[in-house]
């Protein structure tokens, strides 16, 4: 924990009003704008408290589209990607972090090579791959390029957890009779939690809001994934903010409560134990 | 004895399996999946024509896509799709710009064989959509509904203040200024355009340029750009935001924008595509009901009312694995009864002229009356196999000039340079 | 040794391939096919509005021509000067955010919440409620200038400045986040014991946050940092929305040019070829962070 900068509770709650506002203001009035009618959105001056509050936009945003399977959807291929993800990266993490590696360099440019690549420039191919393996319009097809898609972020994030973790804990549980495999599960992984939990929740946010494998790959209506069906409230014509907003809010409710469950994850436990100066 | 018992058991078996098949399997049933845009495409209405096509083609069963809601995303999906040449889908419902450059990728599989020669089979439609549809003499889609941009106004407004409906540009910004001027309400606007870099920006680079009498490129594709005139087309529309008839930031205003302002009473005239009119004369929050009217576009003195042409086509996949199925199909999407079905109940514009004037066509949507004209006068957008760099080119340079970051006769100038090398 | 023994204590070789096999036969699955024929088709003149016909074999010429376009160079600029001003931007922001956020507060849950909410709202939707905000009629950002006084609204998405830093700023705040989370798990790990130590001998804040936190913090800033300039590289969403690259081509990046050529003008060469430059540059820019990694085991 950094040592106190801003000493006294005042200054903290100006420290805490910082973040929450920085982080909420969109969110609010995305909100406020699932409260209003399109028409209130043209008034001069704008309004920011609708005038006639309304919850139609809601019953309209689930009875327009099955937001509901969406929401299913986008939920079991962010968990499954981000789980699978996340065991493959803790191995290549552990190799590259662990191991005397001759091409080291190599292999970490490689793994991260893949992202700089625009996704754009790649969907055919992966579209011709899913098609040839039958998987179109099935979670797998989502499930696995998501998956390469995070291993970028969650390898690199874990190979800067487990370099900093030193090498005497697992030293320790090897001589104790662990496997090296054991002692990556059971000491390091652990002891970088706070990598594991980062790296979880960003790859989970990732698969949760990407669009285009998910426009591409599984279009049927009955596989889509939220971002996709977002998009649909609009037409050619139209773009009814109040209705999006709501689908919205709906979509990030969700994300929201799993960030506030797991965030004690990302930043307790470490420094109570084992690690001493 | 034994194998007797067997035979029997194993025919018996078959029977039952057989039996218990669903009956379309053994009635050799197609299943044809149609991808129909977004919302504005009604697919709620198409559902109803499909189903009544169904009743009566028993072997035929209809699925409709719904994916990507506006032309952009669609073609997104589409280009990804259509670049794996994917079978999946059918027939594709794109917007009137798209044949030409879908054709011309190999996407689309040409009619001819399937419904005639181009001439007969186009002659009942409006020209406009003959000549869109019709690519290197063969049939690339047909047409669903057509569309068009209209000068809707504030019937009350020009009543109020004894103004006659404009026929020039100069008349209808002074009627604007005029209008603006006596109400007081410094949040009226004289008239709404859309300047924002969407598809809408090109047709507001060609509704003055036209309506001066001039060609964008001539029968072959290629350009035939009057520098000058389109350069006096988008002085025209900074003069009005000079005089403030149009508002400042006009760079900023895409089609639903127009159409709320107007909704909420903040506009005297407006241009926009047809659906509009339904949302003036319906939408519970609309401020308009009753107040609005339709008439021609303005002319440039000496030149000729013009409009931009809009709606939408079926075509059948080139990778479609049924396509005698899905021509038929197209076939009667694209008929007279079905035209009339979707005006009935969509106030969809349709492609037939004769569908105008048909009495229940004119009992349930009076404004066709007024919109017939307009459509049947209205131009189509270049037709171009690079129409999607035709398109880019236009409408980023227009809204670039309406943002007033280039002149216009700078904008116009890189209009010309950028497409000489495409459209010859 | 027989193959089970060899699998329970493997020897550090098998070990390694072992545990790189997963990750490799994904990317060998999923990524190595589209980028070699997106290598591949970089060498032809391969335009579907040219007929569905076969592909042109032009060698470098695609090469050549993009070196010559005025639009790649321009977009090219974008992208670099977006790049230089969001990461940096975005480290500071985020560091700033993530020291704030790990202060001991009663209920850590709200803090941290809004910390990680901009990173949660999908980025398309970021840049048109941004643009939103900086409308000229109908933004937030106009009606609080009005009602300090400023009645004239600025056209902030129409100014080719401002637009650019409308797009900045949006950026700056939407992956500030990304940068926070990884920096305050980073936070974590610093034992207190270090702090308490310097506070000891007679160390200022100052002087902390330089000689502890910061060194301490180096590998997560360096693995925020690659990740965050290869995003920045490849910006498309949050202009695209906001301004679709205008006025003009003012706001256009490297990935909007490529998204253009390819699905709307349909030159899937060209795009291509266009798609190695970014590579390219990519690999460049970041190469000398992956050293770093590389060396710091």
């Amino acid at each position: 924990m950094k040592g106190g900068w801003l000493e006294g509770p005042k200054l903290r709650l100006v420290a805490a009003a910082i973040v929450v506002i920085n982080g909420f203001f969109p969110a609010l009035w995305i909100l406020l704008t699932s409260l209003k009618t399109e028409t209130e959105l043209v008034s001069k001056p704008i309004t920011y408290w609708p005038v006639n509050p309304t919850l139609a936009n809601y019953v309209q945003a689930f009875t327009d589209q099955p937001l509901l399977k969406y929401l299913g959807n986008s939920f079991l291929v962010a968990a499954l990607s981000t789980a699978t993800s996340l065991v493959v990266a803790a191995f290549a993490a552990y190799a590259i972090a662990r191991l005397n590696l001759q091409r080291r360099q190599l292999i970490l440019t490689c793994i991260v090579a893949s992202s700089m690549f625009p996704l754009v420039t790649l969907l055919v191919p992966i579209f011709e791959t899913m098609r040839a393996l039958n998987l179109l319009n099935t979670y797998t097809a989502l499930v696995i390029p998501y998956t390469v898609l995070n291993l970028p972020v969650c390898t690199l994030v874990l190979v800067s957890f487990f370099q900093s973790i030193p090498k005497d804990l697992e030293n320790a549980a090897m001589i104790d009779g662990c496997t090296r495999i054991g002692a990556l599960w059971r000491v390091v992984v652990p002891l970088a939690a706070p990598g594991v939990f980062t790296a979880g929740i960003l790859a989970f946010v990732n698969a949760w809001d990407e669009f285009l494998l998910a426009l591409s790959l599984n279009a049927s209506a009955s596989m889509r994934t939220v971002p996709v069906g977002i998009t649909l409230y609009q037409g050619e014509f139209t773009f009814p903010w109040p209705i999006i907003s709501a689908a919205l809010i709906v979509a990030i409710v969700p994300v929201a409560v799993l960030i506030a469950v797991f965030q004690e994850r990302v930043v307790g436990g470490l420094t109570q134990g084992g690690l001493k100066g | 004895m034994q194998r007797r018992h067997l035979f029997g058991a194993f025919t018996a078996a078959v029977f039952a399996v057989a039996g218990s098949l669903p009956a379309d399997v053994l009635a050799q049933q197609t299943t044809l999946r149609v991808f129909s845009g977004g919302a504005n495409q009604r697919p709620d209405l198409m559902r109803k024509l499909f189903d009544q096509y169904q009743a009566k083609n028993p072997g035929v069963k209809i699925d409709i896509e719904t994916g990507g809601a506006t032309s952009e995303l669609q073609r997104q999906y589409l280009s990804t799709v259509l670049n794996a040449k994917d079978p999946a889908i059918d027939i594709y419902m794109i917007d009137i710009v798209n044949p030409a450059q879908y054709y011309g990728a190999g996407w689309l599989e040409p009619l001819n064989q399937y419904l005639g020669n181009p001439a007969d089979v186009m002659k009942p439609y409006l020209p406009v959509y003959a000549t869109a549809n019709v690519v290197d003499g063969k049939i690339a889609a047909m047409p669903a509904f057509a569309d068009a941009m209209f000068m809707y106004y504030r019937k009350d407004l020009l009543e109020k203040h004894k103004i006659a409906e404009p026929r020039t540009w100069d008349e209808l910004a002074a009627a604007a200024k005029k209008i603006q001027q006596a109400e007081g309400n410094p949040n009226l606007q004289g008239l709404s355009i859309q300047g924002a870099p969407i598809e809408g920006a090109v047709c507001t680079f060609l509704l003055p340029y036209w309506s001066q009498g001039k060609d964008f490129n001539d029968a072959s594709g290629k350009m035939t750009l009057d520098k000058t005139a389109a350069a006096k087309g988008l002085n025209q529309w900074l003069s009005m935001v000079d005089a403030g008839v149009i508002k400042k930031n006009v760079a900023e205003v895409k089609t639903p924008d127009t159409v709320n302002e107007f909704k909420a009473g903040q506009v005297v005239f407006a241009i926009n595509w047809g659906f509009a009119w339904d949302r003036f004369k319906d939408d519970a929050d609309s401020q308009v009901k009753g107040k609005v009217g339709v008439m021609p576009l303005p002319a440039m003195p000496g030149g000729k009312s013009a409009t931009c042409v809009g709606g939408w086509q079926w075509a059948v996949s080139a990778f479609s694995k049924n396509k005698k199925a899905a021509a038929d199909l197209v076939k009667f999407m694209s008929s007279p009864e079905a035209s009339k079905f979707l005006a009935a109940e969509g106030s969809l514009l349709p492609t037939y002229q004769s569908v105008y004037t048909d009495p229940d066509v004119v009992k349930n949507v009076p404004w066709f009356k007024d919109a017939a004209n307009v459509v049947i006068a209205g131009r189509s957008r270049p037709l171009s196999k690079d129409y999607g760099q035709v398109s880019d080119v236009i409408r980023t340079t227009t809204s670039a000039v309406l943002a007033r970051t280039k002149k216009p006769e700078e904008g116009v100038a890189e209009i010309e340079s950028r497409l000489a090398r495409v459209m010859r | 040794m027989s193959t089970l023994d060899r699998l329970r204590d493997p020897s550090e070789k098998t070990l390694a391939v072992m545990l790189l096999a997963p990750a490799f036969l994904l990317l060998a699955l999923i990524v190595v096919y589209p980028i070699g024929k997106l290598i591949w088709n970089s060498f032809f003149d391969l335009r579907l509005s040219g007929g569905g016909g076969g592909a042109k074999f032009v060698g470098f010429e695609n090469y050549v021509l993009v070196l010559k376009d005025r639009d790649f160079w321009g977009a090219t600029w974008n992208t670099v000067l977006i790049t230089l001003i969001t990461v940096p931007g975005a480290l500071v922001v985020g560091l700033g955010l993530a020291m704030l956020a790990n202060l001991p507060f009663k209920r850590q849950w709200p803090v941290r919440l809004a910390l990680l909410l901009p990173w949660a709202l999908p980025l398309a939707f970021a840049g048109l409620i941004f643009a939103w905000f900086f409308h000229t009629e109908y933004g937030v950002v106009n009606d609080v200038l009005r009602r300090f006084g400023q009645d004239e609204p600025a056209m902030w998405l129409l100014r080719p400045n401002w637009a650019f830093a409308a797009i900045c700023l949006t950026i700056i705040w939407k992956t500030s986040s990304f940068m926070a989370l990884i920096l305050l798990a980073g936070l974590q790990m610093i034992p207190k014991s270090l702090y308490e130590a310097a506070e000891v001998d007679g160390a200022s804040k100052w002087q902390q946050f330089w000689q502890i936190t910061i060194p301490m913090l180096m590998p997560s800033i360096i693995v925020a940092l690659i990740f965050r300039t290869i995003t920045a590289l490849q910006t498309f969403d949050i202009p695209y929305t906001m301004t679709k690259g205008g006025p003009g081509n003012a706001t256009e990046t490297l990935s909007m040019l490529i998204h253009k050529t390819t699905i709307d003008y349909l030159d899937v060469g060209y795009g291509s070829t266009l798609a190695v430059f970014m590579f390219v540059l990519s690999l460049f820019v970041t190469g000398f962070y992956l050293k770093r990694i590389g060396r710091n085991a």
